[in-house]
């Protein structure tokens, strides 16, 4: 799971509402993963992000700042998480995360097809 | 009628005339995508074909999605007429497809040929260019003999066209000091443009398969195999062609049917629709790729496929749009096994990511998600364990306004936005 996707998630346990993000990330195995940079996809990436306690507005021109952008790729892109887990910060509910997937199943019953 | 084979740099190539065949519903959307992607010109469709002319090589041909196979076209004319006559008749009119007009039979074999070689030749120049590089990177002769021969071990090419090259390039290293690098690479080609003419069969002895399809009303007199005996024999007796039913040169292809008769060569051996990229097919490709068009997906975009299954949507999406995060989520650990199994296998883990979610429970915070594509589980194969109300109320949650499409029973594309307006796609 990379870093970008899990700033994309927020806790879906009943009752939680916003109060469930960010959920908390403990890894036990991480991998770098070389990841092509495209500071275009970067650039376009960083206003949908949500960073909690800093200004809403970014820094003027980081689209054309590259060590920035090769800053935030790096972060973003090329961390891969593949085994920890995500907690939940309001319910404390755990879900595990196997071979870079995170399972968030809240019911026990899987669908096996 | 076809461009020069000899120059690499050769002007435009001249206007060829094909046509795919399209699973039924695809049609508008092959024919938007030759537009685009080929700039095809005289665009035209009939119930599964669409025909079209372009100038496009082989490598720009290879990339359309849309399409089930690609043919050169031969003859596209009516229907023939089976109404009262007798099968004689039918018969001889069926050879006159042959007979009448022989030229174009020879023009589209000899622009198969030349398509062919302009390909397989661009192939072995870039292949060369890649090793004069490593050439010219400073090293020293005998490192360069080992070296040729270690690479040349490992190329994979048709056995003739190795062994001549390899005496090529012996001879030339042996005069080598004499020449320059650009004199051997002079010297190569023009061996090669001789093996190239021994090596592919002339017109006369050409091996051939006819392989025919009928439907409608010539259907109930005629069988597919004796028309397929009916052509194949006029073939012989007009080219003197041999016929070899296990690996022929060349396949004609003969669709009859109540609207056309039409006679084309495939170009390529294997169908169009399956992808060299996609290990595990589920949903057919060439929808995939249909249903991730009319997404509209932009730059930047998050998509989601919420039923992902084994990611085949989001596989021909991140292949032709890579500028967007894609997430797929499923509930079942085959199915992302599978999923993940793809990925690699595509080399697109860097886009796409995995999630083990249920689409009712989906961790994803409200109008967080801009585009939304899905094949909604029906049927036997696979059971949508909640209802699909509850998942579309769910998909609006959390979408944020722009497109969503969704595979529905009959296998409409359904594009909804957050007005809950409901448009079908077609």
């Amino acid at each position: 799971m990379k870093l970008l996707t899990h700033n994309f998630l927020s806790s879906h346990v009943k009752g939680v509402g916003p109060r469930g993000f960010p959920l908390r990330l403990q890894a036990s195995e991480v991998r770098i993963m070389p990841v092509e940079f495209n500071p275009d996809f970067v650039a376009r990436m960083i206003p949908k992000l949500s960073l909690g306690e800093v200004p809403t507005e970014p820094i003027q021109g980081y689209e054309q700042n590259e060590d920035f952008l090769r800053t935030m790729h790096h972060i973003l892109l090329e961390v891969e998480v593949m085994e920890g887990t995500l907690q939940c910060p309001e319910s404390g509910r755990v879900f595990p995360i196997t071979r870079g997937i995170p399972n968030m199943l809240l019911s026990d019953e899987q669908t096996e097809a | 009628m076809a461009a020069g084979p000899g120059d690499r740099n050769s002007g435009p190539a001249a206007s060829v005339r094909f046509f795919c065949t399209a699973g039924r519903g695809l049609e508008p959307f092959l024919m938007r995508e030759v537009r685009v992607r080929l700039q095809a010109k005289q665009v035209e469709y009939v119930s599964g074909k669409v025909f079209f002319t372009t100038c496009s090589d082989l490598n720009m041909l290879k990339k359309l999605k849309s399409a089930e196979r690609l043919f050169l076209l031969i003859k596209k004319q009516f229907p023939f007429n089976v109404s009262s006559v007798n099968k004689g008749k039918i018969c001889n009119e069926m050879q006159r497809l042959i007979n009448d007009d022989p030229e174009s039979w020879l023009n589209t074999i000899s622009i198969w040929k030349n398509l062919l070689e302009l390909d397989a030749k661009k192939k072995r120049l870039s292949q060369r260019d890649a090793n004069l590089l490593k050439r010219k990177m400073g090293e020293n002769d005998t490192v360069i003999t080992k070296k040729l021969k270690a690479e040349q071990m490992q190329k994979t090419q048709e056995n003739r066209e190795y062994q001549l090259e390899k005496q090529a390039e012996e001879e030339t290293l042996a005069q080598g000091n004499f020449l320059t690098s650009r004199e051997k690479l002079q010297l190569e080609e023009c061996q090669n443009e001789a093996a190239e003419a021994a090596g592919t069969p002339s017109q006369n002895d050409l091996t051939f398969r006819v392989s025919c399809r009928c439907s409608g009303a010539v259907a109930k007199t005629f069988s597919a195999q004796e028309v397929g005996r009916i052509i194949g024999i006029a073939l012989m007796k007009q080219f003197g062609w041999k016929a070899d039913l296990r690996d022929p040169d060349v396949e004609i292809f003969i669709h009859l049917n109540d609207i056309y008769s039409v006679v084309g060569i495939p170009v390529f051996r294997a169908p169009l629709a399956s992808r060299a990229y996609i290990r595990t097919a589920g949903l057919r490709s060439t929808v995939a790729w249909a249903m991730a068009s009319v997404a509209e997906i932009k730059a930047g975009a998050l998509v989601l496929d919420p039923m992902c299954g084994l990611g085949t949507i989001l596989l021909e999406a991140a292949k032709e749009w890579p500028d967007a995060h894609y997430v797929g989520a499923d509930v079942s650990d085959a199915q992302l096994r599978g999923a993940r199994d793809n990925l690699k296998a595509a080399g697109l883990e860097d886009k796409i990511a995995l999630l083990q979610v249920s689409v009712v429970e989906l961790p994803l915070p409200s109008e967080s998600v801009d585009v939304i594509i899905s094949d909604i589980p029906f049927g036997k194969k696979f059971k949508l364990g909640k209802d699909i109300k509850s998942i579309l109320r769910e998909m609006e949650r959390w979408e944020s306004g722009a497109q969503k499409d969704e595979l529905s029973q009959d296998h409409t594309a359904t594009t909804t936005q957050q007005s809950s307006h409901r448009r079908t796609v077609q």
